[in-house]
């Protein structure tokens, strides 16, 4: 007999597959992973903690640093809440802003996703096409927000800027562009032997699973729970849209693949809609105080982000800046989920089981 | 048709479409006029009100002012005004509350120095920034 003996492996915190600094202490014997513990924090900043000495206009550009794939609806997540406490109604101007910048931010965030998760099987040339369509998205946003990836651009009670002259016609022409390069997309990777072998049955979790470890978004959706808030409890105004949520019963890692894929084309026509019926003019901010406060209580509200539900809760007693500010981040809720799915995995399929999770680790450590 | 080879065909597909990269840093990348780069900041505009020191997230902006020189003027007149780039998270906030828009972005975001220190700038090296400053301040 020969003798094996166990060896502790660590993968990261500085490595390119894990997309952040994220350490796994792994367990190996030989190739199969017998424990894998997530080690988490290096880019903790406290933005819970720091949010109780801010205003709330100064918390927004905090949540742009959480999850800054998609920093537009972590934006919106805060100043929902606040808007919720305070009774504020948006005007409609706003609401259609805000949904164009939060659907062109999640394609934009499912792109990035697409090209890196594809590049750690060693496949470079998906994410080159997927950052050339995705910097079309940023330019957009640039446009709109002064910057292209930490926007800043959601405030209480509206936005900060009406959408410039000739945007919305751009949006509308990028639509039609995107749904054709998305045909290419699936010709280039969908149907790659290489990419089903390793992705097919692989980081397979079952519907219960998933609603146990409290997965949301694709994660959750992948194992055919038909749930999205967008659609079981429409926030601003999505209940004016027609579109699907998309879901798959297979729960592996293609099951995610198809799933996101399919979100970008459900987007497009949420973006597709609001460019229709996009008010030809009126106010993009509501009336609000110069210092704004909360009233004294507690609030939560959660919206459907592109990595799942992101939560938010105030406890306010009154003063301009919370008391307690607690953000629900989907990428951590998601990634509790690792250690189980890795464990008897051969280490080869690490790397595709935590890229098909889609985790960011700005949002994991908060 | 195997999976690959229609992946290798739309690779090879793209092999003609235009280039789209630009050639940064001989030529200047084209940014939209909203774009939140290093601030300028007008000292005779300013009325030394402190609401971009009080509304900055990460306490950058640090600000004093003195008496008007003429005594026959009411109010201040702005004495030294720096702002610490190490900090600085181009927040665009500064801007937003200036009710004399003293403060203003530009389209400048090569901030590299070779030393921190060279981050913190002050009143004059603000007040020289004046290329590709923001056209439309306000919404």
């Amino acid at each position: 007999m020969i003798r094996t003996e166990e060896m502790l492996l660590n993968v990261g915190p500085q490595h390119p597959s894990t997309h952040g600094v994220f350490r796994l202490v792994l367990k190996i014997d030989g190739e199969i992973i017998v424990e894998a513990k997530p080690v988490i924090g290096y880019l903790h900043r406290g933005t819970e903690k720091l949010a109780e000495d801010l205003q709330y206009t100064q918390i927004i550009p905090y949540t742009d640093r959480m999850d800054y794939v998609s920093a537009m609806t972590n934006n919106y997540v805060i100043v929902h809440a606040v808007e919720t406490m305070m009774g504020l109604q948006v005007p409609e101007r706003a609401e259609y802003l805000r949904i164009l910048a939060m659907e062109l931010n999640r394609v934009a965030s499912h792109l990035l996703w697409w090209g890196t998760f594809i590049l750690d099987f060693g496949a470079t040339s998906p994410l080159l096409y997927a950052f050339r369509d995705r910097e079309m998205i940023l330019n957009l946003l640039n446009e709109l927000s002064g910057a292209r990836l930490t926007f800043n651009y959601m405030r209480v009670g509206g936005v900060k800027w009406d959408a410039p002259e000739g945007w919305i016609e751009k949006v509308a022409d990028f639509v039609p562009y995107l749904r054709g390069q998305l045909k290419g997309y699936h010709q280039l990777v969908s149907g790659n032997e290489i990419f089903l072998n390793r992705t097919k049955n692989i980081g397979t979790y079952s519907k219960e699973d998933a609603i146990n470890y409290s997965l949301s978004g694709p994660n959750l959706r992948s194992t055919g729970v038909k749930w999205d808030l967008r659609k079981d409890e429409p926030y601003s105004i999505y209940d004016r849209f027609d579109f699907d949520v998309v879901t798959r019963e297979e729960g592996d890692a293609l099951a995610r693949y198809h799933v996101r894929m399919g979100e970008i084309v459900e987007s497009l026509k949420i973006i597709e809609q609001a460019v229709q019926q996009f008010p030809k003019d009126g106010e993009i901010i509501a009336k609000v105080p110069k210092i704004i406060k909360a009233p004294k209580g507690e609030a939560f509200v959660r919206i459907e982000g592109s990595r799942g539900e992101i939560g938010c809760y105030i406890s306010s007693d009154g003063k301009k800046e919370p008391y307690r500010l607690k953000f629900r981040r989907p990428s951590f809720y998601n990634l509790q989920i690792l250690p189980k799915l890795l464990e008897g995995e051969s280490i080869s399929n690490l790397i595709a089981i935590l890229g098909a999770v889609d985790i960011v680790l700005g949002e994991v450590d908060g | 048709m195997l999976g690959w080879t229609k992946g290798l065909a739309y690779t090879l597909k793209q092999l003609t479409r235009e280039k789209l990269t630009y050639d940064y840093p001989n030529e200047p990348i084209p940014l939209p006029d909203r774009f939140r780069g290093i601030q300028k900041f007008y000292p005779e505009k300013c009325i030394v009100c402190n609401q971009c020191a009080n509304i900055c997230p990460t306490d950058c902006i640090n600000l004093t002012g003195k008496k008007h020189p003429d005594p026959t003027k009411k109010g201040k007149i702005i004495d030294t005004y720096d702002i610490n780039f190490e900090l600085c998270i181009l927040c665009d906030l500064c801007t937003e509350v200036c009710p004399t828009e003293a403060i203003i972005m530009t389209n400048n975001f090569e901030l590299a120095e070779y030393s921190r220190d060279d981050l913190f700038k002050n009143l004059e090296w603000l007040d020289e920034n004046d290329e590709n400053i923001r056209k439309v301040n306000k919404a």
